[in-house]
This record gives C-alpha cells, sequence and structure tokens, in this order.
C-alpha cells in the first residue's frame, strides 16, 4: 500500500476546451509539511480543491490516505481539514455555535465535542471573540475562524490554501506556529504566496506553474538545482586590474564584473560555478596587494529560484 | 444520519437568525387571517375550504422567498465547498436542508390553526375535511418547496433562483386550465394530472386520494433526486 498521505498520478483537470491541470504527479509523506508555491492562476487552488474532493480530476487519480478522492470522497473527507481561499464562514453564526456545527459535520464523538472547540479555539487565539457573531469579526479573525474550522476533529491531511492572507505580522506569527505545529504529526499542503514562509515551515516545495508541476524539491535542492549562480563580491582598493585578471585564472569563476564606488575603492563581484571557492579568491587577494573592505556571498534566493522557474517555463512554451 | 442533522440544525439557525422566517411566517399569518376573516366570517359558512385554496396561492407567492438562499446562499457565501468537503454525502446535504425549509412550512402551517379556535366555537366544521385540507396544504408545500430547492441549486443568484421558481409553481397550478384546449383525451387527461390544483382541489374538499398523496411525493422526490444529482455533477 502507498504510505503516502496525499498522492496524486498523472492529474488532469479540464474546463471545457481549458486544461488548467496538465498531468502533475506528486506526494505528500506523513508528518510532512509541503509548500505548494505558483503565481496567481497557476492552478493551486484547483489542485487543492480537486485533493479536498470538491472538484473531480479529469483524469488521473487523487487519493488521501490511501481513498481515491473520486469514489471515495466521503471516506478521504474524513481525513482532511480544509481552509479555502476565502474562509467558508456563515456570517449569521457565533464563532462557537459554528465550530460546533463544524464539529457535529465531521462527526466528532459527542464526548470529544467540547475538548477539540477548546483545543482549536486555544490554538488559533479566538478566546476572545467565542460569543461574537462571525459576521462582527475583523479580517484577521475571519481567517484563524476559518482554520480553526479546519482543524477541528483532528484531520490527519491538512490543506491550507493562503491560510496567512490578510493577517497583521503578529498573526501571522502565530499561524505559522499553529502550522508547524501541525506539521509534527500531520501532512499539510500549504499553498502560499509568501516566499519566507516556505522557507520557514516546508520540508519540501512544489513549484506550479499554467497547470505544469515545474519543480518539487527541498528548498536548499531547489537553491542548489538553480542555474544562477553563486556570488562573491568584494570591496577592494589598490591594484584593481591585475586582481581582475588573477580572479579571472581561477577555474571555478565564470565571470568577473568592476563596479567602481569612490575614488579609489572599487566593488569587484566574481559569478561563480559552485559554492566553494571562496579560499582561493582570498589567496588571489593576499598575493595581488589590494586592500580589502568587504568580503560577502551570496547564494540564490528561493525568490530567485522561483522566479527562474517561471521564466523558465514561459520560454519554453514560447518556443513551442 | 449525524450530517444530515448537523445541516438541518444549521438550517434552522440560518432562518431564525435571519428576518427570512420571521418575515414569512407573519406575512403568511397576516395574508391567511385576512383571507379568513373574509371568506368564514363575511359568508358566515363554518369551512375553511376557500380559504385553504387562498394559502395555496400565498404559499406559491413565498415559497420562492423561503427557497430562492439555500443553495444559492452557499455559492455566493463561497460556503458550499466546505460543504462538499466535509464527511457528508449530497444526498444528506439536500435532505437536511430540504427538511430544515419544510419545518418553516410547518411552522407557517401550525400557527394557523389558531383560525379553528373560533371556527369550532361558533360552528360546526366537517373536522376531515380540515385535516384532509391541512394535509393537502402540506403536501403542497413540500413540492413546492423541492421544485424551489432545485432552482436555487442552479444558479448562485438568489433572486434569479426566486425569480425561476415563481413562475415554475404558478406553472403547475395553473396547467390544468389548458385543459380546455386539448381534444385528444390523453393530453387532457395528462394536463389536469399535471396541475396542482386538481389535486389539492380534491383534498381540501375532504377527498382523501392516495393519487393525490402520490402525485405530491412523486414531484418533491423528482425535484430533490434532480437537485442532489446535479450537485454531485457540478463537482
Amino acid at each position: 500500500m502507498n504510505p503516502s498521505a496525499i498522492s496524486l498520478v498523472n492529474v488532469s483537470k479540464r474546463y471545457g476546451p481549458k486544461e488548467i491541470i496538465k498531468n502533475i504527479s506528486f506526494e505528500v509523506m506523513p508528518g510532512e509539511i509541503l509548500g505548494f508555491l505558483g503565481p496567481n492562476g497557476a492552478g493551486k487552488t484547483t489542485t487543492i480543491k480537486m485533493i479536498a474532493g470538491t472538484t473531480t480530476a479529469t483524469s488521473g487519480t487523487v487519493s488521501v490516505k490511501g481513498l481515491d478522492m473520486s469514489t471515495q470522497q466521503e471516506l478521504g473527507a474524513k481525513k482532511i481539514g480544509y481552509l479555502p481561499e476565502h474562509p467558508p464562514l456563515y456570517d449569521v453564526f457565533q464563532v462557537k455555535g459554528y465550530l460546533h456545527f463544524i464539529a457535529r459535520a465531521k462527526k466528532v464523538p459527542k464526548k470529544r465535542v467540547k475538548q477539540s472547540l477548546d483545543q482549536v479555539i486555544s490554538a488559533c487565539k479566538l478566546e476572545k471573540v467565542t460569543k461574537s457573531e462571525i459576521y462582527k469579526l475583523s479580517k484577521g479573525y475571519r481567517q484563524r475562524l476559518g482554520l480553526a474550522q479546519a482543524l477541528i476533529g483532528d484531520p490527519e491531511v491538512l490543506l491550507l490554501d493562503e491560510p496567512t492572507s490578510g493577517l497583521d505580522p503578529g498573526q501571522i506569527q502565530e499561524t505559522r506556529d499553529v502550522i508547524k505545529q501541525c506539521g509534527v504529526k500531520q501532512s499539510v499542503l500549504l499553498s502560499t504566496h509568501i516566499l519566507t514562509e516556505v522557507t520557514l515551515l516546508c520540508a519540501r516545495v512544489a513549484i506550479i506553474n499554467e497547470g505544469k508541476l515545474l519543480a518539487i524539491d527541498t528548498p536548499s535542492g531547489l537553491r542548489q538545482a538553480s542555474e544562477q549562480s553563486n556570488r562573491v563580491s568584494l570591496l577592494v582598493s589598490g591594484n584593481v586590474e591585475n586582481l581582475k585578471i588573477a580572479l579571472k585564472e581561477i577555474d571555478d569563476i565564470q565571470k568577473v564584473d568592476v563596479f567602481k564606488q569612490d575614488k579609489d575603492k572599487v566593488l569587484i563581484v566574481c559569478h561563480l560555478n559552485s559554492n566553494n571557492d571562496t579560499e582561493n579568491i582570498i589567496a588571489k587577494l593576499a598575493t595581488e596587494k589590494t586592500k580589502l573592505y568587504q568580503l560577502e556571498r551570496h547564494g540564490p534566493t528561493l525568490e530567485n529560484v522561483f522566479l527562474q522557474y517561471i521564466k523558465k517555463g514561459k520560454n519554453s512554451k514560447e518556443k513551442k | 444520519m449525524n450530517g444530515l442533522l448537523a445541516i438541518y440544525s444549521k438550517e434552522l439557525i440560518t432562518y431564525f437568525r435571519s428576518p427570512i422566517a420571521y418575515f414569512l411566517i407573519s406575512s403568511f399569518l397576516v395574508g391567511t387571517g385576512y383571507f379568513y376573516i373574509y371568506n368564514v366570517f363575511s359568508t358566515g359558512t363554518a369551512t375553511m375550504e376557500m380559504t385553504f385554496r387562498d394559502m395555496a396561492f400565498l404559499l406559491m407567492v413565498l415559497t420562492p422567498v423561503l427557497t430562492m438562499r439555500i443553495f444559492s446562499g452557499e455559492y455566493s457565501g463561497k460556503t458550499m465547498e466546505l460543504l462538499i468537503a466535509l464527511p457528508i454525502s449530497t444526498w444528506q446535504i439536500v435532505i437536511g436542508k430540504y427538511l430544515g425549509a419544510v419545518t418553516i412550512l410547518l411552522i407557517m402551517t401550525a400557527a394557523t390553526f389558531v383560525n379553528l379556535i373560533p371556527m369550532f366555537l361558533y360552528g360546526n366544521p366537517h373536522i376531515t375535511n380540515i385535516i384532509s385540507g391541512y394535509l393537502g396544504f402540506i403536501l403542497l408545500g413540500m413540492a413546492s418547496i423541492s421544485i424551489g430547492q432545485l432552482y436555487s441549486a442552479l444558479t448562485k443568484n438568489q433572486i434569479v433562483a426566486a425569480l425561476l421558481t415563481l413562475p415554475t409553481l404558478l406553472g403547475f397550478w395553473w396547467v390544468g386550465h389548458l385543459q380546455n384546449m386539448q381534444t385528444n383525451l390523453f393530453f387532457r387527461e395528462l394536463l389536469g394530472y399535471l396541475a396542482f390544483s386538481f389535486h389539492y382541489g380534491d383534498l381540501i374538499r375532504g377527498l382523501l386520494r392516495s393519487e393525490a398523496i402520490a402525485y405530491y411525493i412523486l414531484v418533491s422526490m423528482t425535484s430533490l433526486i434532480l437537485t442532489t444529482n446535479y450537485i454531485k455533477w457540478r463537482r
């Protein structure tokens, strides 16, 4: 049996003539937080909807804990906590009444309802508003209530579609803490635009654009696989021309750029093929008798990697 | 069953935490009271037959208001996705919501029992006719709600749902009038059989025919099955 919590195999989704999702496959393992990255309209929400069972795949198999979501949706739904892009709230309800309805609908045993409600209210910091009508809540509270309903019943799989949108920095931090805690025993698929969030929370990242899965790896793996080179920048003065020639002799350096900073200082940027040739650069600096003011290493950021994948996807489409 | 009950109680809370239930019940009572006074006191006859007929007309007008939000409200409030993602089957969602609206109908109906007090105090009405009439009214209401619910599932615009429900219900009421234009016996009978008013007329006169009861149940079931299948297909 497949041990994965979520599994998508050759999944496509078509709305009329338009193919929204194009043959994607990936897995989320138990206890893993997978970040789902992509620009607006990339197909993130549609993919999450297919996993939640609110829409069905045109072809391929979507399964949650081994249950096929197109034929065993009701059974699969018991294992899922789902926070859609817009928190699904009933404005006329009070916060506690709404959570109580969700607990009943999720078939939480009567004895455990109170405990379950107290847990999610505390985890999502909703204590102050339990008796408020939902229409009176601020956007931040609405988002947290949406997350609370997803957490009810201790689901094994959490599907979170932009859970921190509309929250202030303090609330974002609290929500991230909740997600991090969930990721210890639950499997989380986290769709977000915030790349820092992915770096902080996710063990692996999937990048999707125009319905195609472009990459899936750990954040560091993506950075390493990136074509964008590592850079070392040096702020120096002295015999710069000689230093430039000497640096170019180092095998690992692809390119050297020189930028004049002020009267005698110059910024030299070396583009490296790998991560580990800083020692050679320092050795050249010593031999060329230049004065070093600053040395900085720059690796490709996740933002750069993400943009690079998106750009690559677009270029290959244009070539076709 | 738990899921069905959860949906049912959610529906009732939604009706009573918004002005809909109060508006419907009060409008219905004011209308029924007016027709009752006009039909009973001004004519001096202790019969509910005419009042039942007028109540049916009121029902046709108010049903779209009762049913328009059932699914359209879920679509526009973006909560339908939540309902489908919950471990509840589609038929439980449909039946739970349907029973919520039927409960409002029953409350509306029960509130008119007050009209019977003076009738029994000062007159000698046929109790079987009244029971049969009320049964007919509830069956008519259940069929009308199921049609309204179907239209509500078809569109996310509540006004459109209401505007489609009203002419459909009136069409079902008046379709019997087309009988006069038909020379073919089969079509004459079919048009009569399809009319809400044809079966309702029997029931309010005290003719408790199984054919009439079966007709309303059939209409309700057909609409509910269509609604369930439409929502499943929509996924």
